[in-house]
């Protein structure tokens, strides 16, 4: 056996902040009833989705006003159907139940709510069937069997095509691929047939009952570096067919994880992996979907829209906060129109799905307030501020009363040790909309 | 139709899950119904020809040039083939015969031995010969001291990524003997393509151990990646290795493409290509792309499977139901071994006899080395999630490459205790001083965010949006990077502190 060692501990000064400070960590860790499957051991050892990272400064993710942490704010989710037709209340009048999920266990729990109530649904992917490496498909295959919770050999073009053909025959087949990273070897399937069958097919693939449905985790986790914190949904804007939904939250995951499951579209469902543990909601227990193809207005406000999906809504809402509130050393580069107490009120706007994208009801909502900042991960080239950006300069030019802001990672693959520099943080959001503001 | 293989597959399981492990007899050659060798395939085979032949072509008797492989048989039989194969009907086929039966078949070997020249306990195998490839001392402490160094190196890392001092690490415990037998197996000139899990390969090429370091560490010296690619992504032309990415298999066609090019180009005649894979990996399409275009178009291309029976968490029996990867060689044409990879003799004797084929042959060979991931699948995973530990524990006890390989050199007496310790007591002090030195150095400078985008010929600018989102960075450091505190903590890590991006006159550097 190799020699093994001990390092020395690094000093406290070290340039070093990758992992957040303690505190942090352990509140986070606190917060996990995920479904019950999670032990002191599971939180602690790999695999692991990447651990939220605190930057000092902001408030970490679990602390973000965008989650909901009481069961009456999640009951109040706008578009909240619950599928036995009963409403917040449900079928007893005393109301429904919600118990504190991650977003892993959130997706688990909309996974194992399909295979429950679909016996034509099947997962799989790569390493799903020991849970999957961010832990989605947990425990899912000693409820449901092999047959229908399984392990594909590893082949990205294999496994979208395989699920078009399941899919195809009037099953329902959820597949994984293991990173968005990887999802490119399964482009050709997804573009050129998912997205195309209906169309090619007068129609009649798949057959009624039939519908597909891909995960993907996505996003910067803060060290990922070129493949493991791609944002590739942009790729995806062309693939006229392929509906794309990407949630913010446990609550949204479900619902929409749920309404994509039972859509006879092939979609592609992509996950923010840095939310994977780092978002915790009371998610209702009960089977319930939310709409697919509406945007939601997650905060009310008539001075600017600020729109984002995913991700970033949580850097959007701090870089509101921090204009409310900012810290003594960013008070003198404020204009002072822009300084508190004057009230700025920003509209949050999520756009929930990216293709096709909910235009119309954006345009009416950036009419009200004629000044617009759109927000994502991925590059601006070929992505979906652009796309966005186009339609609306289009649609509401006269309503504008600023040019629309973008802001995002850069034209260049996401870089490891840059990756900080790289992110639309949340100085770069507050620094966009002092811009778009004073215009 | 598939289960005698399956069979075959899991009751290699079961053997390694045995209890009474030492009791297990040792496997020292096949079964004895079956014989040893299929048929011999002289290195001067040359590709199968996709198009039909000329029918004027005669093979030459003297170096059976346009024999088919494969084949038993005289050439004077052959020879009355070639006629019939020149019909459109059996273009693309070696050689057949019309048959009134059926004949269904799923192997195109009945079994695939495992080549093997030390037994667990480092004996020679019986009858077994020293290959010459073999007998030069210097070579083989070599090749164990890169062994021996690797887990020193992964240890360190792999430790250091678990207290947060690196982001990730992969280590590749337990496969020692596959990657250092057939890097040793290699020539300085020789192109290399890694998957991820080959560090020692590339230490065994005489890549420093700071410049490994400083990869993982992404700090301001590591020239292959600038800081930008996670640890084990190395990228070092000056030894032959072409970068490392993370998407599996993408290097497989792309070294068919490097095995062309040296195929054609004459300064180069006598170098090849060596190419490693997973298991996992070679279920991709790549893995096929590349088989197929190689076997047709030629080139020295080793084709080296680690075959170490997980990809993740992903078991061999949910991965393929064929006879391992061995058996998909002769369905491109291309000679194939089966190899034990944890016998570092039997890799390093069976790597050179593939390069020796593919250089002569100016063509493909398939190697799989059978062998067993000891470690983790890196720093993200807990194996123990789907794989007993004892398992893992025995691998270590009754099949250990290292312990194989020092057994046989410490009998012929190529090795002492002495050298032992004094090696390893050298190898903790190396790698910990370039460990430490590697870790106090700063990150690149922020600007080399911006740099490589592009290509560009000299004289030409770099394209204009890099020279504004420069800009624009730069702009927002000015204003925001001592007054944002998050900004201001992290810019210090850079060499000079993101000043190289505010200077935004700057055309990158
Ligand atoms: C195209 C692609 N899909 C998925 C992954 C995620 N992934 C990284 S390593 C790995 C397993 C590879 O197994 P194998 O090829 O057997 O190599 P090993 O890790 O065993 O050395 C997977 C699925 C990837 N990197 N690229
Ligand atoms: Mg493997």
């Amino acid at each position: 056996m190799p020699p093994r060692f001990s390092l020395p501990c690094r000093s406290a000064s070290a340039y070093f902040s990758k992992r957040p400070g303690p505190s942090v960590l352990g509140r986070l860790r606190g917060q996990h009833v995920d479904a019950g499957l999670s032990s002191p051991r599971r939180a602690r050892a790999a695999p692991s989705p990447p651990e939220a990272q605190g930057v000092e400064g902001e408030p970490s993710i679990s602390e973000n006003q965008l989650l909901l942490s009481s069961a009456q704010e999640a009951l109040a989710t706008p578009g909240l159907h619950f599928t036995d037709g009963h409403g917040p209340l449900g079928p007893t009048g005393r109301g429904r139940q919600t118990r504190r999920m991650n977003l892993y266990g959130a997706i688990r729990e909309a996974l194992g709510t399909a295979l429950g109530s679909n016996p034509k649904a099947v997962i799989f992917g790569e390493d799903v069937a020991f849970g999957g490496v961010f832990r989605c498909s947990m425990g899912l295959m000693e409820e449901f069997g092999k047959k229908r919770v399984f392990n594909t050999p590893l082949s990205e073009q294999g496994i979208a095509g395989f699920g078009i053909g399941f899919a195809s025959v009037g099953a329902t087949a959820i597949a994984e691929i293991q990173f968005g990273d990887y999802i490119f070897p399964a482009f050709d399937q997804l573009v050129n047939e998912a997205a195309k069958q209906h169309y090619a097919s007068g129609g009649a693939y798949p057959l009624p009952g039939g519908s597909l449905t891909i995960r993907a985790p996505i996003g910067s986790v803060g060290h990922g570096g070129l493949y493991h914190s791609q944002s590739p949904e942009g790729f995806f804007l062309g693939a006229a067919g392929l509906k794309v939904v990407i949630p913010r939250s446990p609550i949204q995951a479900k619902g929409l994880l749920l309404s994509a499951i039972r859509d006879p579209s092939p979609i592609l469902f992509l996950e923010p992996k840095i939310l994977y543990r780092a978002a915790v909601e009371e998610v209702p227990i009960d089977d319930y979907t939310l709409p697919l193809g509406q945007m939601e207005i997650v905060r009310p406000g008539t001075d600017l829209t600020l729109i984002s999906y995913g991700l970033p809504l949580y850097t959007c809402l701090n870089a509101i906060t921090l204009l409310h509130d900012p810290p003594a050393t960013l008070m003198p580069l404020l204009p002072d129109k822009l300084r508190p107490p004057r009230p700025i009120s920003i509209q949050l706007i999520d756009l929930r799905m990216i293709n096709p994208l909910p235009i119309n009801s954006v345009v009416e909502a950036i009419k009200q307030t004629g000044r617009v900042v759109i927000v994502h991960e991925a590059g601006p080239s070929g992505g979906v501020g652009n796309n966005l950006a186009g339609e609306l300069g289009r649609r509401a030019f006269e309503y504008l009363e600023a040019p629309i802001g973008l802001v995002s990672g850069w034209d260049t693959p996401v870089p490891l040790t840059f990756e900080r520099f790289y992110q639309p943080d949340v100085i770069r959001v507050f620094d966009k909309l002092l811009e778009t503001l004073s215009y | 139709m598939l289960r005698p293989i399956k069979i075959c597959i899991i009751s290699r399981h079961v053997k390694v899950r045995q209890p009474h492990i030492l009791s297990r007899p040792l496997i020292t050659g096949p079964p004895p119904n079956i014989p040893p060798k299929h048929y011999q395939t002289p290195t001067s085979t040359p590709l199968p020809h996709p198009t039909p032949l000329d029918p004027s072509f005669q093979p030459d008797p003297e170096t059976g040039d346009g024999k088919p492989l494969y084949v038993p048989g005289s050439p004077a039989e052959r020879h009355a083939s070639q006629g019939r194969r020149s019909s459109p009907l059996r273009r693309g086929m070696h050689e057949s015969w019309w048959a009134k039966e059926m004949g269904w078949f799923n192997a195109v070997a009945k079994t695939i031995p495992t080549f093997r020249i030390l037994d667990e306990e480092g004996n020679l195998v019986k009858d077994g010969m020293i290959p010459e490839v073999c007998q030069t001392h210097l070579q083989l402490s070599f090749t164990y001291k890169i062994m021996t160094l690797i887990p020193v190196v992964d240890n360190v890392l792999y430790q250091s990524q678990r207290q947060g001092r690196i982001s990730f690490y992969m280590q590749c415990a337990g496969e020692e003997a596959a990657i250092v037998g057939s890097a040793a197996a290699m020539r300085s000139g020789d192109e290399m393509f890694g998957q991820y899990r080959e560090s020692a390969a590339l230490l065994y090429r005489g890549f420093p151990l700071n410049s490994l370091m400083a990869q993982c560490f992404g700090n301001v010296e590591d020239l292959g990646s600038k800081g930008r690619m996670m640890p084990v992504h190395y990228s070092a032309p000056e030894v032959g290795l072409h970068t490392i990415t993370s998407p599996l298999a993408t290097q497989m066609p792309q070294a068919a493409g490097v095995a062309y090019a040296l195929k054609l180009d004459e300064n180069r005649q006598g170098d090849c290509v060596i190419c490693y894979f997973g298991d996992g990996a070679a279920s991709e399409g790549d893995f096929h792309a590349a088989l197929g275009m190689n076997s047709v178009l030629g080139g020295p291309c080793i084709w080296f499977c680690r075959n170490n029976g997980f990809a993740i968490s992903t078991p061999i029996i949910d991965q393929y139901a064929g006879d391992g990867i061995a058996s998909r060689g002769p369905a491109y044409g291309l000679d194939t071994l089966r190899v034990d990879g944890n016998d570092a003799l039997a890799v390093l004797t069976a790597v050179r006899e593939a390069r020796r084929r593919a250089v002569e042959g100016q063509k493909g060979v398939l190697v799989e080395a059978m062998t067993y991931r000891v470690g983790h699948h890196s720093t993200s995973d807990d194996s123990s999630k789907y794989r007993p530990v004892e398992e893992v524990q025995e691998w270590t006890v009754v099949d250990n490459p290292l312990q194989r390989f020092r057994a046989f050199l410490v009998n012929k007496e190529w090795w002492s205790e002495r050298e032992e310790n004094d090696l390893l007591k050298k190898n903790k002090a190396d790698v910990l001083k370039a460990f430490a030195r590697a870790e106090k150095l700063p990150k690149p400078k922020l600007g080399e965010m911006f740099n490589d985008v592009w290509a560009v010929a000299k004289g030409e600018e770099v394209p204009h949006v890099i020279i504004e989102q420069r800009a624009e960075l730069g702009r927002l450091l000015k204003k925001y990077g001592d007054v944002w505190e998050p900004w201001r903590r992290e810019r210090k890590r850079y060499v000079e502190e993101g000043e190289d991006v505010m200077d935004c006159a700057s055309r990158g550097s």
